[in-house]
């Protein structure tokens, strides 16, 4: 038995935010498989905590959540270094450069080509701070107060995460042969 | 890019920083002006941030939002079973048995001329209706072994958690012989209703309170069998209230008796 008033709100939000909160358990898990089982104990999650919170932006809120999830899950699933801290070398390297200079100079024509694989790639590449934080911008259309909350990070911190994640996707992409 | 090479790196990160926030739309109206001003007046400005704007359309084009497997909204929407799920769910073979029941009830509502209206607007009567979904959900709560949500002997932590999810107040009494388990929420025609569990030795007794004027209330009387479960009803002065017990018609009776002697302190006594 569970807490009609939780099912009844869970009803409302979470089966809209599907598409979203997938999308960012898969570039978060790399995985499609792990992505679901990730999305389904958000949900479990999120469920229960409809129970006693009513949620005024469900977006962020359920993002957080998957986000969360997927910290757990990688944290309990995977030895190696898939976790969340990732490798900041490369864009350490590229915030020495400078933001001015850093933003590449990618070719338009490069970027507009069809070479969305190396962009895909190049994505999967950042580390997990910055990914999350570029997909909860480019694709879910979070705002920066949004992001903030959802990752528990300040708005500053959202800013040159996403700065730094632009400028690096942009070397990788004009820099590789 | 002299003008570059003379910025610091702080205010080439800041540079950056803001051509960001002007393409998430991030910044204020004042700043809006300030850097369109500027983008004007600086070719170089106006050339990044159009290298800035390519790559977050590439990146929306080539990573678009991915559509949630129909693997994964199955098991999301399992999770929750949809409003009147309950009913659907109920096997063929019963959901004939129940309607035959329905008729019967109807027949004998009328020759007693009682609830005349309300109670012949169908031939399925509200009562049993009530009655079903009561029954229905002690079934399924004990199959899934949760018979309460809030587990507490303690009626004043029960009353306070049921009072946040229901609209009737509950009105909780402590028994001997049948000591208080626990609460839960009974949705009863969308009502969200109070749910007292009280154990008797192995057995279960869920007592659900509704409003006295609820369509399914009922005076008082004996003990129904539904489907091998037994059910009391009754109703005093500002509730009706649907038992529904796994024990015997005896105890269940004696249940009744307590609870009515209990609660009837505050309340007059309901005619027989």
């Amino acid at each position: 038995m569970t807490d009609p008033v939780a099912e009844r709100r869970f009803r409302e939000i979470v089966p809209p935010l599907l598409d979203d909160a997938y999308t960012l358990a898969k570039w978060l898990s790399r995985s499609p498989t792990d992505a679901e089982d990730i999305v389904q104990d958000a949900a479990l999650r999120a469920l229960s905590a409809l129970s006693t919170v009513a949620v005024d932006r469900p977006k962020p809120w359920f993002l957080a959540i998957v986000r969360n999830a997927a910290m757990t899950f990688m944290a309990r699933n995977r030895r190696e270094t898939v976790a969340y801290a990732g490798d900041l070398t490369d864009l350490d390297a590229l915030d020495s450069r400078g933001g001015g200079e850093a933003a590449p100079n990618p070719e338009q024509a490069l970027i507009a080509a069809q070479d969305g694989e190396r962009l895909r790639q190049a994505i999967a590449n950042l580390p997990s701070p910055f990914l999350e934080t570029l997909v909860m911008r480019d694709v879910s259309g979070l705002s920066y107060r949004e992001i903030a909350a959802a990752t528990e990070a300040p708005v500053g911190t959202v800013m040159s995460r996403l700065a730094r994640a632009r400028a690096s996707l942009a070397k990788t992409l004009g820099t590789e042969p | 890019m002299t003008k570059d090479l003379a910025m610091t790196d702080r205010d080439a990160n800041e540079r950056f920083l803001r051509l960001n926030a002007a393409l998430d739309g991030e910044l204020d109206a004042m700043a809006s002006l300030a850097f369109e001003r500027e983008m004007r007046d600086d070719p170089a400005l106006a050339a990044e941030y159009e290298r800035l704007a390519a790559l977050r359309d590439a990146i929306r084009r080539h990573s678009p939002r991915e559509a949630a497997p129909q693997s994964l909204q199955d098991r999301i929407a399992a999770l929750v079973p949809p409003p009147g799920a309950a009913a659907a769910a109920v096997p063929f073979r019963r959901r004939a048995w129940l309607d035959a029941r329905a008729l019967a009830l109807a027949a004998s509502l009328a020759v007693l001329g009682f609830a005349a209206g309300a109670g012949l607007m169908s031939l399925r009567a509200p009562s049993s209706d009530v009655a079903r979904t009561l029954v229905s959900d002690f079934a399924s709560a004990a199959i899934a072994g949760q018979p309460f949500d809030v587990a507490s002997s303690d009626r004043h932590t029960v009353k306070p958690w049921l009072a946040g999810r229901a609209t009737v107040s509950a009105n909780i009494v402590d028994l001997a012989g049948f000591p208080l388990v626990g609460g839960r929420i009974a949705v009863v025609d969308r009502i969200p209703a109070p749910t007292l569990v009280y154990r008797h030795n192995e057995h279960l007794i869920a007592v659900t309170e509704l409003p006295p004027d609820f369509k399914g209330a009922r005076a008082g009387g004996g003990i129904e069998t539904i489907d091998g479960y037994h059910v009391a009803r009754w109703r005093d002065a500002n509730l009706a209230y649907v038992a529904v017990s796994d024990a015997d018609e005896t105890a269940l009776a004696e249940f009744v008796v307590a609870f009515r002697h209990a609660a009837g302190a505050a309340t007059e006594p309901a005619p027989p």
